[in-house]
C-alpha cells in the first residue's frame, strides 16, 4: 500500500498532529473572538461601538456588514467573525486532509478527499 | 437576554457538548428543546444555534480525538463521501419529500436501533475479523490505543458496502430534514460495521462537523443564525466537548454505550413526536 512509487514525506502521526492543530487553531479563534464580542458587548450592548459610531440599525443575522462593522469595534462584528471562522473549521480540515494524503502518498484518499471537499464546497457555494 | 439567561444556556451547552462529545452526536437534542421550551425563543432560531452546536462539538472534540489516534480518518473521510452525496440529492428532494412520514420513519428506525443497543449493552469489544479484501483495499482497518484496557486495540470495518449505504441514507436524511444524524452515524459504524464503540463515537464526532458545514451556510443565509444568541452556546458547547474528549479515551467502551443509548432514545422520541407535528 505504501512505500509504492512515491514516499512518504508525511508520517502518519504527523499528519495527525496537522488536522489537530488546524480544528484547535479554528476553535481557539472563533472563542477568542466570541468572547472578546460577548465581553464588549456588555460595555456598549451588541449594537453599539468601542469607538462611539451610532448604533447599527441592522439585524444580528445579517452578516453582510461583518467587515465594517470590526472597522468600528462593533460587538455583533465580532461574534459573527468568530461564528464564520468556527463554520470555516471543518471546511479547512477537509482541505488540509487533501494536502495530508498527498504527502502520504496515499492517491485513493487524495481523491476521496477530494472528492468531499468538491461536494462540500458546492452545495455551500452553489445552493445560494 | 439577560445576563443570567446567557449564564444558563452557557451552562446547558456546557452539558450538550460534553454528551454530544462522548456520544458522537450534534447536541441538538439538549439545545433545541432548552431554547425553545426554557428561553421561548423562536424555533428557526433555535436550529439554527444547534446547527453551530454540531460544529462546535465536532472541531471541539475531534481535535483531541485525531491527536490520540481515537479518530479513525480513513473511514471518516471514506463514509462522508456517502453523507455528503447523500445530503446534496436530500437538499434537493427536499421540497417534494413529505416531511412528517420521513420524521416518522426515521423515529422507528432509531428507537429499533436503541433496541438493539439493549442487546449489545455488556459488550466491551465486536468480535475480532480479518479485514474483507474491500476494507483491507481502503484501509478501513486499524488500531487505536485503548488508555482503559492499557493496550493498543485492533481493529477492522466489517460490511464496508451495507456501511457505505447507510451513511448514504444518513446524509440523505441530514440533506431532507436539517439535522446533524449523528446517532444514524455511531449506529451504522457500532452496529453495521462493528468499529469499537469508541472509535465509533469519535470517528462520527469527526463526521458530524462536514455535514453540518454544508448546511450551515443556508441557515446563515436565511437570517436563522443570530450570534448574539448563538455566543454563550457556542462558548458552552466547545468547552464542553472539550473536556469530553479528555473523558471518551480513559472510559470503557460500554460506558460509552451507556451514554449513548438514553441519548438514542430521546432522539428517537423527539423526531417521532415531530412527525406527529408534537414539539419541536
Amino acid at each position: 500500500m505504501s512505500g509504492n512509487a512515491r514516499r512518504e514525506r508525511l508520517t502518519p502521526d504527523q499528519f495527525r498532529a496537522v488536522v489537530s492543530t488546524v480544528l484547535r487553531t479554528g476553535v481557539v479563534t472563533a472563542a477568542a473572538l466570541t468572547t472578546v464580542g460577548f465581553a464588549m458587548s456588555l460595555l456598549v450592548g451588541w449594537n453599539g461601538s468601542l469607538v462611539g459610531a451610532a448604533p447599527t440599525a441592522s439585524a444580528p443575522t445579517d452578516f453582510s456588514y461583518l467587515v465594517s462593522g470590526l472597522l468600528v469595534l462593533r460587538p455583533v462584528a465580532f461574534a459573527q467573525a468568530g461564528l464564520v471562522v468556527l463554520l470555516a473549521t471543518p471546511v479547512l480540515r477537509v482541505a488540509t486532509s487533501v494536502v495530508g494524503f498527498w504527502l502520504e502518498a496515499d492517491r485513493l484518499y487524495v481523491a476521496i478527499t477530494l472528492g468531499v471537499l468538491v461536494i462540500l464546497l458546492g452545495s455551500i457555494f452553489l445552493v445560494h | 437576554m439577560t445576563l443570567g439567561a446567557d449564564g444558563a444556556i452557557f451552562a446547558i451547552s456546557i452539558a450538550a457538548g460534553l454528551i454530544g462529545a462522548l456520544a458522537g452526536v450534534g447536541g441538538g437534542i439538549l439545545i433545541v428543546p432548552a431554547l425553545t421550551l426554557l428561553f421561548g425563543i423562536d424555533i428557526r432560531l433555535a436550529i439554527g444555534a444547534s446547527i453551530v452546536s454540531v460544529i462546535a462539538t465536532s472541531s471541539g472534540a475531534a481535535a483531541a480525538y485525531v491527536r490520540d489516534r481515537m479518530t479513525d480518518m480513513r473511514v471518516g473521510m471514506f463514509l462522508e463521501l456517502a453523507t455528503t452525496t447523500g445530503a446534496v440529492v436530500g437538499a434537493l428532494l427536499a421540497a417534494i419529500v413529505a416531511q412528517a412520514f420521513l420524521y416518522i420513519l426515521l423515529g422507528v428506525v432509531l428507537l429499533g436501533s436503541a433496541l438493539m443497543q439493549v442487546l449489545r449493552l455488556g459488550e466491551e469489544m465486536p468480535p475480532e475479523v480479518e479485514p474483507s479484501g474491500l476494507a483491507a483495499r481502503l484501509r478501513l482497518a486499524s488500531s487505536y490505543p485503548d488508555a482503559r484496557l492499557g493496550r493498543e486495540v485492533s481493529y477492522a470495518a466489517r460490511r464496508v458496502p451495507l456501511g457505505f449505504v447507510l451513511m448514504w441514507c444518513a446524509g440523505l436524511v441530514s440533506g431532507l430534514l436539517g439535522i446533524g444524524s449523528g446517532a444514524l452515524k455511531v449506529v451504522a459504524m457500532d452496529g453495521a460495521m462493528r468499529l469499537p464503540m469508541k472509535v465509533s463515537s469519535a470517528t462520527s464526532n469527526f463526521m458530524i462537523g462536514v455535514t453540518a458545514a454544508a448546511s450551515a451556510g443556508i441557515y446563515l443565509g436565511r437570517g436563522d443564525v443570530d450570534p448574539t444568541l448563538v455566543a454563550p452556546v457556542a462558548l458552552g458547547v466547545l468547552a464542553g466537548a472539550m473536556l469530553g474528549a479528555r473523558l471518551l479515551p480513559r472510559m470503557a467502551n460500554r460506558h460509552v454505550r451507556w451514554v449513548f443509548l438514553p441519548v438514542l432514545v430521546v432522539i428517537g422520541i423527539q423526531t417521532l413526536l415531530r412527525g406527529f407535528g408534537v414539539g419541536a
